[in-house]
């Protein structure tokens, strides 16, 4: 039943929506909430509470308070009071089990309550300890808030938008708008969210989002707000909160009945929706802003049976009745009044939590009983209400009578805050935890001032002595969904990434990069290597360029080999240490010129590699210019016995032995692409890395494929290359090596030059060999083909003493080879030694030459 | 050839029968895009030292700090002025994508950067990225590995605000 058309309101009587609540069709205007329509139709109650299921009616009508979640469009906990109608929108109640007038689970309310109070969980259910999950599972079923549609996160789509601007107004009121408008007026962008859907007429000269929740003051002005189905993340030079107050509810027997109202919520359903909230209302009130809801009431045609201004008379007695949760009367001072409304509230409370998020400090005023935000952060400002400008105002009395709720979010009664303090949760701050007062969907703003006045008054003490609890974002509840936003895992792909799916390869991650594992069969692939010729994309090794005077000692104090004495267009392996001299990241380094080198890394750690070099550039201030061509280059290795014919179709350079060493560098045109070619052999075979502009990328791998393909050219990818190195026992720095491992350990002294002054890691590393290893990286073959697992145990006299750490069987060999950590007495040639496979020993030899083309012949041919 | 040209896209030949193409790393993750026009074949060069800031005024110069600076120029042009800049130069032309896009709104969707205050080095579609402004056009360079994945965020964006 509406009332006629009253000035101000929000509908549109001329517009008919329609949406469903429980399966039966509910008529609405627009401009309607989904909460006042169902008002409208008749519904009173609007939800059961937390714990005891007891009937909940609206209460705030403001979109704070719990009273009227519900599920709408399968999305649980919806403030249905400020959500407004969409055509065809689906409303269901939620934690109920039956209906909403009768909810079987209120049980808990009528005979529960003596064994639950505050906390029980935490005592009665403990015990035996193994049925605490099925204690859980019951909870959770019976208590708490909407069910969450788990594949709902599939379909709902979230979006994060960054905004910037002069000045951000939290709080679409008079005070507000005024800032607003002021600001704007002095030519700053403006942006004003406000959390109600009915403050979204645009402002002049200013943006206005609502509804838009800000859920918290981050440091440098970054506003987070909660625009529905888009996060705004606001950053703002000056903020201003014009949050206003919130109407503080009194604490009373009966005070959670269905018709127990804040004046604000009697005042919406009037003038905005035209709606009556009762025929028959008491009113208490604590302020005149409160008190002027007479006005609206006699408007509406509701009789007022009694208004107590509680600045002049402080009833002793108040509490209300009522049957089947719904309120019947009100007993003031002993006279009883019937009626079905309560319009009830203390002092309005100013709204500073993003305040005080902020850093201001808030101060209790005693005289008026409420706390006001005091000292301000710099950039931020309060205007209206929120600083405390709501008129002549008293403090309310803690409570009338032991009952009543403080908090019903969480439905916490007066006496539970009684029994917490009597169980020595003394502090707001532990009886907030305990009993998780303020901990609700309101975050407090209906039950933050009640529970410390409560606190305050059991403990003889005021207000000012127990002081608030912290202010934490998000100041009201958000959805995760809009928390994550859309999650982008930025992948790297190579230049030659398409051609490898166009391939078949199965693409696998390594770090950040997408890889072909191999394209189908990868000991085949790496036979071919043996055989005929592979070819390999290897784009993603990091690649960077160290340039300038000092270059060359810029190396040589990096890394532990020596790089002054390296001739220009030549090549040598590295290895770089940590200040502790572990083994961080290798790779090869080529001098291009005199004072340019041409660095790889592995292709995990280039981001890490390039990052240490800057910062050792940043610290020895060298003249030395570090270039990423990480991305710039593509980067092929053809290798196998036919690499050179293949190479030397493509390419004026001399390919020959002669012309072109292991280990040398060459320029040149490869297929009429400007190169740099390395001869390196990281796979065994006769090689040839080629790096060239990526643009290249799918036209230089195209050719070699085109060209080499009389020569039985394949690709192969990471796993043959991993079969392929471990045959030579090449080291995969991460696999092999972990953080502990030094380039003594790992078998490579010849590479630690301890005659150079200094480099990164030499004093380590010289403790190191003054200590002796400790345990030894060396190759192994099993006695059978059993291949056993990466990270096998090594087991001798039945007591652990090393791990595998690769393992695979190589077709070339017909043996199963590994690398493995093995005690130092243990690392002879030929030791023999067990491995763990499923619960079995396997025999294993130990090996210490690589175990195809030990001497490098074919790498040098 | 020089020490640096196998940087160079540029310095590629079509003779002996080879003629080297190039294909930018956004191709395919464009197919069937609209609204993002493709700036990854553009050249590039990476200049370095203190004179960066006197480079000449008619270059597009992106400053990204007092001794660093990004030159975009016509691809065929890229050889010529890798030679006859001051400093360290360094073709990137290969390592950098880019692509220009319409409008504040979709921008704000994908970079926290003050659009204000371009050109600027920050992060877009959760990668590192130089983006400059000229009259509600925004040009992005970013790290052409990441391509595919940047072209799947903004195409992402564009449809979560049609």
């Amino acid at each position: 039943m509406r009332l006629p058309p009253q000035p101000g309101e929000r509908l549109d009587r001329s517009r008919a929506l329609v949406f469903s609540f429980r399966g039966k069709p509910v008529h609405a205007y627009g401009g309607d909430t989904i909460g006042s329509a169902l008002f409208a139709a008749g519904q009173r109650v609007f939800s059961r509470s937390f714990k005891y299921h007891r009937p909940r009616g609206l209460l705030c009508c403001s979109g704070s308070c719990p009273n009227c979640m519900m599920t709408v469009d399968g999305t649980p906990n919806v403030r249905v009071c400020v959500e407004p109608v969409r055509p065809g929108a689906v409303v269901e109640p939620q934690n109920v089990l039956g209906s909403l007038e009768r909810d079987l689970l209120a049980v808990t309310d009528k005979i529960g309550r003596p064994f639950t109070p505050v906390g029980f969980y935490y005592r009665t259910m403990i015990r035996p300890r193994r049925f605490w999950p099925l204690y859980e599972k019951f909870l959770r079923n019976v208590a708490g808030l909407g069910r969450v549609d788990k594949h709902r996160g599939r379909t709902a789509r979230f979006d994060t938008e960054h905004r910037r601007v002069d000045v951000l107004v939290i709080g679409g009121g008079r005070s507000g708008r005024r800032a607003a408008a002021d600001a704007a007026a002095r030519g700053e962008l403006v942006l004003l969210v406000d959390e109600n859907a009915g403050a979204a007429e645009p402002g002049e000269g200013y943006e206005v989002v609502a509804p838009g929740r800000a859920l918290g003051i981050y440091e440098g002005g970054l506003v987070p707000v909660d625009a529905g189905s888009v996060l705004l993340r606001v950053r703002a030079a000056q903020i201003v909160v014009a949050t206003g107050a919130v109407e503080q509810p009194l604490v009373f027997p009966g005070n959670d009945l269905v018709g127990v109202m804040l004046p604000d919520a009697a005042r919406r359903l009037i003038r905005d929706f035209s709606l009556k909230p009762g025929d028959r209302a008491v009113v208490v009130a604590a302020d005149d802003k409160a008190l002027t809801i007479l006005d609206d009431l006699e408007r509406a045609g509701v009789e007022v049976a009694a208004t107590i201004d509680l600045r002049e008379h402080d009833p002793s007695e108040l509490s209300a009745e009522g049957r089947g949760g719904r309120l019947r009367a009100v007993t003031v001072d002993g006279a009883r009044h019937e009626c079905d409304l309560l319009i009830a509230s203390g002092s309005p409370q100013p709204a500073y939590s993003l305040l005080a998020q902020a850093g201001a400090r808030i101060e209790y005023d005693a005289g008026r009983g409420v706390f006001l935000p005091a000292t301000l952060p710099p950039g931020v400002e309060a205007v209206g209400r929120v600083t405390g400008e709501v008129g002549a105002i008293a403090p309310a009395r803690a409570c009338y009578g032991g009952e009543g709720f403080v908090c019903i979010c969480e439905d916490v009664a007066v006496k539970d805050l009684k029994r917490a303090l009597a169980e020595g949760f003394d502090s707001i701050e532990l009886a907030k935890r305990y009993t998780t007062v303020t901990m609700g969907p309101c975050q407090g703003r209906l039950c933050h001032l009640p529970s410390i006045r409560l606190y305050a008054h059991e403990q003889g003490t005021d207000e000012a002595a127990i002081g608030t609890t912290t202010a934490r974002p998000p100041w009201a509840p958000v959805t995760l969904g809009l928390l994550a936003g859309r999650t982008h895992e930025p992948a790297k792909r190579t230049a030659l990434h398409h051609r490898h799916e166009e391939l078949g390869a199965t693409i696998m991650w390594t770090g950040a990069w997408r890889r072909p594992h191999s394209y189908g069969d990868a000991p085949a692939e790496a036979q071919n290597v043996h055989e005929a010729v592979g070819v390999i994309d290897v784009s993603t090794l990091g690649k960077l360029l160290v340039a300038g005077p000092d270059a060359a000692a810029f190396l040589e104090r990096l890394y532990p080999n020596r790089y002054g004495d390296l001739k220009q267009g030549r090549v040598r392996y590295g290895v770089l240490s940590t200040d502790a001299g572990r083994i961080m990241d290798d790779g090869t380094i080529a001098r291009l010129g005199e004072d340019r080198f041409y660095v790889t890394t592995t292709s995990t750690g280039a981001e890490a590699v390039v990052g240490w070099f800057e910062w050792w550039n940043a610290v020895w201030r060298m003249d030395v210019e570090i270039v990423d061509l990480t991305g710039a280059v593509a980067a092929v290795n053809v290798a196998g016995p036919r690499a050179r014919d293949l190479l030397g179709r493509l390419t004026s350079t001399d390919v020959s032995n002669e012309g072109f060493r292991y280990l040398d560098a060459r320029h040149g045109h490869v297929a009429g692409v400007p190169c740099l070619m390395l001869r390196i052999g990281f796979v065994g075979e006769l090689g040839y890395e080629l790096h060239f502009p990526s643009l290249h990328g799918e036209y230089l791998w195209d050719t070699l494929l085109e060209r080499g393909a009389d020569l039985g050219v394949r690709p192969f990818g990471l796993e043959a290359q991993r079969i392929l190195r471990l045959e030579k026992q090449h080291i995969i720095v991460g696999q092999d090596t972990d953080s502990e491992s030094n380039a003594l350990d790992a078998n490579m002294p010849w590479i630690v030059k301890f005659d150079k002054e200094d480099f990164v890691g030499k004093w380590a590393l010289e403790h190191a060999r003054e200590r002796g290893p400790r345990e030894l990286l060396v190759g192994f073959e099993m006695a059978n083909g059993t291949v056993p697992p990466e990270g096998g145990q090594v087991v001798r006299s039945g007591r652990p003493s090393g791990r595998v750490t690769s393992s695979r069987w190589s077709r070339e060999l017909g043996r199963a080879i590994g690398l493995v950590w093995l005690p130092p007495e243990l690392a002879q040639e030929d030791a023999s030694f067990e491995i763990r496979v499923d619960g079995r020993l396997e025999p294993a030899h130990v090996r210490l030459r690589p175990f195809f083309d030990p001497e490098g012949e074919k790498l040098r041919a | 050839m020089s020490e640096l040209a196998f940087l160079s896209p540029g310095e590629a030949r079509a003779a002996d029968g080879f003629a080297p193409a190039i294909s930018s790393p956004l191709a395919r993750a464009l197919e069937g895009a609209r609204g993002i026009r493709d700036l990854s074949l553009a050249g590039k060069l990476e200049v370095r030292g203190p004179d960066v800031e006197w480079l000449a005024a008619d270059l597009d110069v992106i400053r990204i700090t007092p001794a660093r600076a990004l030159v975009v120029c016509a691809p065929e042009e890229c050889v010529e002025l890798r030679r006859s800049l001051p400093g360290l130069v360094v073709d990137v032309t290969g390592a950098l994508a880019g692509i220009v896009l319409e409008g504040a709104g979709l921008m704000r969707r994908l970079t926290d950067l003050d659009l204000s205050t371009l050109p600027a080095a920050g992060k877009f579609a959760d990668v590192p990225a130089l983006v400059s402004e000229t009259e509600g056009s925004f040009r992005i360079f970013f790290p052409q590995e990441y391509g595919h994945s940047v072209i799947e965020a903004v195409r992402d964006a564009q449809d979560g605000l049609a």
